[in-house]
């Protein structure tokens, strides 16, 4: 027995609108998995409308003033979970402290997307392909969550997906915001994707950070992270490696990059074959690196 | 009184539409809200192809808000038996026999199985998911090639096989003397991808059944009131009077809304089963999944040529997947055969054809449908250059039928009178500057950079020559009705049904230059079946030739007859009257004024006129085309390849097109890029993507089925040329579909240049960026 579903109307859910943080996470915990934190909907409301995602409960925190902060401190920069990408991408701080989240933001779907979707909305959903999980690994993020059965906790990022559309987050916890630790001096970036078209989703998308040995002008660090390869996004370490104490050269580029295409088993969909996957990885590993190292230069 | 300064044909007028759509206030079916309204939903086929062995819907009768809920049997008892829209456009290809909601078999993902009606929307997709369909599956016939295998199981029974009609060898000219003249034989098999309208609004309706009257008004987003009256009217047993179908604005068709789909046929019988509205918007995953989807077709080409680039005939076999269900698919190969030989001197054609059916969604019209021509013959002179080591704009000109030089008629029979290819490639290759391209070219590849010019050229019967048109049938002549009113505005009612096409702009400014009044005194009048005389509709590039003469002639005759009152109510000659600026007076005598609607009223009043004028100030005029002509241009396009990516940017478009007269050079050119960027996404971007064991849908949401958008679409520079005039009066011909259908070529011949240095053959229409990286080697093919 089969039962046809072809639709796009939400099945029925109770809504809620709480005021406070509190009061979000009371009713997340008192619900368990039956419920849904709504932050921008950008994700959620066509999963509801497709009705592939059904929970029983709606709780919309647009209403919670706390999660909405975005600020600098201590050397990290901190943004509530609430923070729309587009405020993000329009702030100054953000521009100085993380460049490359800042680049990263605008190749998230349009202005209109940007302006209702938020950054703790992307990094929960764990969108395998989404800009956001990507540039938190390579930015050494730390996660902030929240619940009454836990409290506050910080997770790495390279804790944090831990799966196809999963995190470490349990069903009655919330991402309250993410903390970005600044870059060490003399640190270049750079982010690039290939999309079907502006504002896709990545077919592949790579970050990169490259700081330079200012004695020696050869890299003291590398990382480098990409979306759209697995069931969550890859932060190359051992290519990495590979780097350590190399002229920024462009063969040193390019071997990374053919270690990194060699090392990747991604998904195939009708936008192009695993091949063409690994071949764009290895391109973007190629090309974000180059300019990376480029950029560290041009600070130093 | 206004003085008129000029003529508005000819300018880019500002549309009559824009400020109600661009406002907000422009009236879809969507915002169609009637009282008692009910909405529907449907319970369609998971699977692609199957036997139904049973359907449970009592859960979904006892679900809240549920006011009817129909099966395939049960709503067929209300239906009179036929095939409906379906044999309008088979093209004389076999009609299988099928039920409005499937009944005993699914034959593709989508397939509506049952109706549920219910107070909302949401509560008719929920009861949907209660209702229980036991589905045996079948295996799935995906590909024309499974449907050829006698093997494949019949997709309708009533068919012998999945093959709907292979055709005769059609010979025209001498085919074998062709190729033993031939110094070569150039071969391609060239594949042209399944892609689709996808328009902004999707189908819609509300239908409703008045039971004390017995008339039924539907409410429809649709290119043609009177077929959808016709087919509803036909499928509920109801006479064609009793059945008023209006139309409001339409958000996009491009071939898709033609007469009433199966699914607006349950409609209809559901309001008349419970004498209250049914509403029915199909949702996007409807739209893309099941609509209709277009182009899917196959060519084995041979072309004989000589050394020097002169084509001396060509050896085509088609084959169409026209999937699961009749739409426009059986009908199209016969127009490609007569159409593929384009304007140029190919002295023989072979062509046979082999239509087949699938578990796919049926093939419907999409603007251009017999675009393959235009694609295959423009692919072949580019792989014939390729071959032959020279320039491709050299072989067209070498080929290209001038008027100069008889005999100007396509080998198929079609008359090439007032062809102006030469003259739009040579104005093309003229803008590009053809030998500083190749500078460029040669030095960008210097520094690993590959761009590629792509040229080619096209003609479209809109309407064609008088010659071999055909006179009569629904797409022969077309009628307008004008009415002079008591406020001494003119109203026109036609039968076109604009969703995009500005005919409330256009056709007043033929008819306000003709008649001799502000444009803003004509009022055009659209969308009911009622009202407007019975037509087509808007398709087949009609509107502007058959529409706009019909205006044309009608706003003529119109003023005659005003000016034969006006000599009545003066009492002088009618060559003594005179109708200019909004007011009729004998010539000479500014005095005797008298305003159109003094005229209007005094037609009205008792007595004043003999019986033969008196009453509405009314006429009513047809045209079918005149001396016609083609329509038709060459477009340019330069293109630059990320070998590394595989992506493709279009860095330059140019085009040199050819509609006679231009109404309004601003719609003429919306028209243009619109099908360029069509042409654009289909190369680049769009494909209907199934998997082909499953048979499930791949490209169902508008993440899988990409659209090109503003960021796709480079500036393009637009030409027009005015070449000959063949009517005393209306020389104005269709534009709607010719960017579409040359496009794809012009991109598919720019990619294949771009990528010489590879080697690369293009045999394919679609290339997505996995796909130019797989042709240069850079990827295993996959």
């Amino acid at each position: 027995m089969r039962v046809g579903s072809l639709t796009v109307k939400p099945p029925p859910f109770d809504y809620s609108a709480p005021d406070t943080l509190e009061e979000a996470l009371f009713l997340l915990g008192e619900a368990g998995d039956e419920a849904r934190p709504l932050a921008g909907g950008q994700s959620l409301v066509p999963l509801l409308s497709l009705r592939l995602a059904r929970p029983s409960l709606l709780v919309d925190l647009a209403g919670i003033t706390t999660l909405r902060t975005l600020g600098a401190a201590d050397g990290h920069l901190a943004l509530g979970a609430m923070v729309r990408e587009r405020q993000a991408e329009r702030d100054v701080r953000v521009r100085r402290l993380a460049p490359v989240l800042a680049d990263a933001l605008p190749l998230i779907g349009h202005p209109a997307i940007r302006s209702r979707g938020t950054i703790g909305g992307s990094l929960s959903h764990a969108d395998p392909a989404a800009e956001l999980p990507a540039v938190a690994l390579v930015l050494e993020a730390e996660l902030v969550a929240e619940s009454r059965a836990r409290g506050r906790r910080s997770i790495a990022a390279a804790n944090f997906f831990t799966g196809f559309f999963t995190t470490e987050l349990a069903p009655d916890e919330l991402l309250t915001s993410l903390r970005v630790p600044s870059p060490a001096p003399g640190t270049g970036w750079a982010v690039d994707e290939v999309a079907r078209r502006h504002g896709d989703f990545a077919i592949v998308g790579a970050a990169a950070m490259v700081r330079l040995d200012t004695s020696t002008g050869r890299i003291g660090e590398a990382r480098v992270a990409l979306a759209g390869v697995g069931d969550t996004p890859v932060r190359l370490r051992e290519t990495e490696r590979m780097l350590d104490g190399a002229e920024p050269a462009d063969g040193a580029f390019a071997d990374a990059a053919e270690d990194a295409a060699a090392r990747l088993s991604p998904p195939a969909d009708v936008h192009g074959s695993a091949a063409y996957r690994r071949h764009i990885a290895g391109v973007l590993v190629r090309r974000t690196l180059k300019l990376a190292a480029q950029r560290a230069r041009e600070a130093a | 009184m206004q003085h008129i300064a000029e003529r508005y044909t000819g300018a880019s007028v500002r549309r009559s539409e824009d400020p109600r759509i661009l406002t907000g206030s422009g009236r879809y079916v969507d915002d169609v809200r009637l009282p008692g309204m009910l909405h529907a939903a449907f319970v369609r086929s998971p699977v692609a192809h199957a036997r139904i062995t049973r359907i449970d819907v009592r859960a979904a009768a006892e679900a809240p808000g549920v006011t009817l809920v129909l099966t395939g049997e049960e709503l067929e008892r209300s239906l009179v038996p036929g095939p409906g829209i379906a044999a309008m456009f088979s093209g004389g290809a076999p009609v299988p026999a099928f039920t409005t909601l499937a009944s005993d078999k699914v034959r593709v993902v989508g397939d509506p199985v049952v109706l549920v009606v219910a107070e909302s929307r949401y509560l008719a997709e929920d009861a949907c998911e209660l209702v229980e369909v036991d589905y045996e599956e079948l295996p799935a016939v995906m590909t024309s090639q499974a449907a050829q295998d006698p093997a494949s199981p019949a997709i309708f029974e009533d068919l012998a096989s999945n093959v709907l009609v292979r055709s005769p060898v059609a010979v025209f000219g001498d085919v074998d003397g062709a190729f033993a003249r031939a110094d070569r034989i150039v071969r391609a098999d060239l594949r042209q991808h399944r892609h689709q309208n996808a328009p902004m609004e999707c189908r819609g309706v509300v239908c409703s059944f008045d039971p004390e009257s017995g008339e039924l008004t539907v409410h429809s987003a649709t290119q043609g009131v009177h077929i959808v009256r016709t087919t509803l009217s036909t499928a509920l047993g109801l006479p064609p009077e009793k059945v008023r179908v209006l139309a409001g604005d339409i958000g996009g068709s491009f071939g898709l809304k033609l007469g009433a789909y199966r699914e607006d046929v349950a409609c209809a019988a559901a309001s008349r089963r419970l004498g209250r509205p049914v509403r029915w918007m199909e949702d996007r995953l409807e739209n893309l999944t099941f609509s209709g989807q277009a182009r899917e077709e196959s060519f084995e080409v041979e072309a004989a040529v000589t050394n020097e680039g002169e084509i001396l005939g060509l050896r085509v076999k088609m084959t169409i997947d026209t999937g699961a269900y009749p739409g426009m698919g059986a009908m199209l190969p016969e127009l490609v055969k007569t159409m593929i030989p384009g304007p140029y001197k190919i002295g023989a054609l072979s062509f046979e054809w082999t239509a087949v059916v699938t578990n796919k969604a049926a093939y419907v019209a999409y603007r251009g449908p017999w675009a393959s021509e235009t694609w295959v013959r423009e692919r072949m002179i580019d792989l014939i250059a390729m071959e032959l080591g020279m320039e491709p704009l050299e072989v067209r000109l070498r080929n290209v039928a001038t008027r100069e030089t008889p005999p100007l008629r396509m080998v198929t029979g079609r008359s090439l009178a007032g062809v102006t290819a030469r003259e739009s490639l040579e104005a093309v290759a003229a803008k590009v500057d053809l030998p500083a391209f190749r500078r460029l070219q040669a030095g960008a590849r210097g520094h690993g950079r590959y761009l590629g010019l792509g040229v080619a050229t096209y003609i479209e019967p809109a309407p064609g020559p008088l010659e071999g048109r055909g006179g009569g049938g629904i797409m022969g002549p077309e009628q307008v009705r004008l009415r002079l009113e008591e406020d001494g505005t003119v109203t026109l009612f036609t039968s076109q049904m604009p969703h995009g096409q500005s005919h409330q702009t256009t056709f007043a400014q033929v008819a306000a230059d003709e008649f001799g009044v502000p444009i803003e005194q004509v009022r055009v009048v659209v969308g009911d079946s009622d009202l407007v005389p019975m037509g087509f509709g808007t398709g087949g590039s009609r509107a502007a030739i058959m529409a706009g003469g019909a205006s044309l002639h009608g706003a003529r005759a119109l003023k005659a007859r005003v000016e034969e009152i006006a000599s009545h109510l003066f009492e002088a000659g009618a060559e003594d009257v005179e109708l200019s600026g909004g007011s009729v007076a004998v010539r000479g005598v500014p005095a005797s004024a008298m305003s159109l609607a003094e005229l209007a009223r005094a037609a009205r009043s008792p007595g004043r006129l003999p019986p033969s004028l008196a009453g509405d100030v009314e006429v009513t005029a047809a045209f079918d085309g005149g001396e016609g002509g083609w329509s038709g241009g060459s477009h340019a396009a330069v293109v630059e390849v990320d070998v590394e990516t595989g992506q493709v940017r279009v860095e330059r478009y140019v085009v040199a097109e050819d509609c006679g007269t231009l109404i309004n050079p601003a719609i003429v050119e919306g028209q243009v890029r619109g099908g360029i960027a069509q042409g654009i996404g289909a190369v680049l971007l769009e494909r209907s993507a199934y998997d082909e064991e499953t048979g499930q849908y791949l490209s169902s949401t508008f993440m899988d089925y990409v659209l090109a958008t503003a960021c796709e679409i480079p500036r393009i520079e637009i030409e027009h040329l005015e070449t000959v005039p063949l009517d005393a009066d209306v020389n104005f011909r269709g534009v709607g579909e010719g960017g579409m259908i040359i496009a794809p070529p012009t991109l598919c011949n720019a990619i294949e240049d771009a990528l010489s240095p590879f080697g690369v053959r293009v045999f394919e229409q679609h290339l997505p960026p996995a796909r130019i990286l797989e042709l240069i080697g850079a990827i295993p093919a996959g």
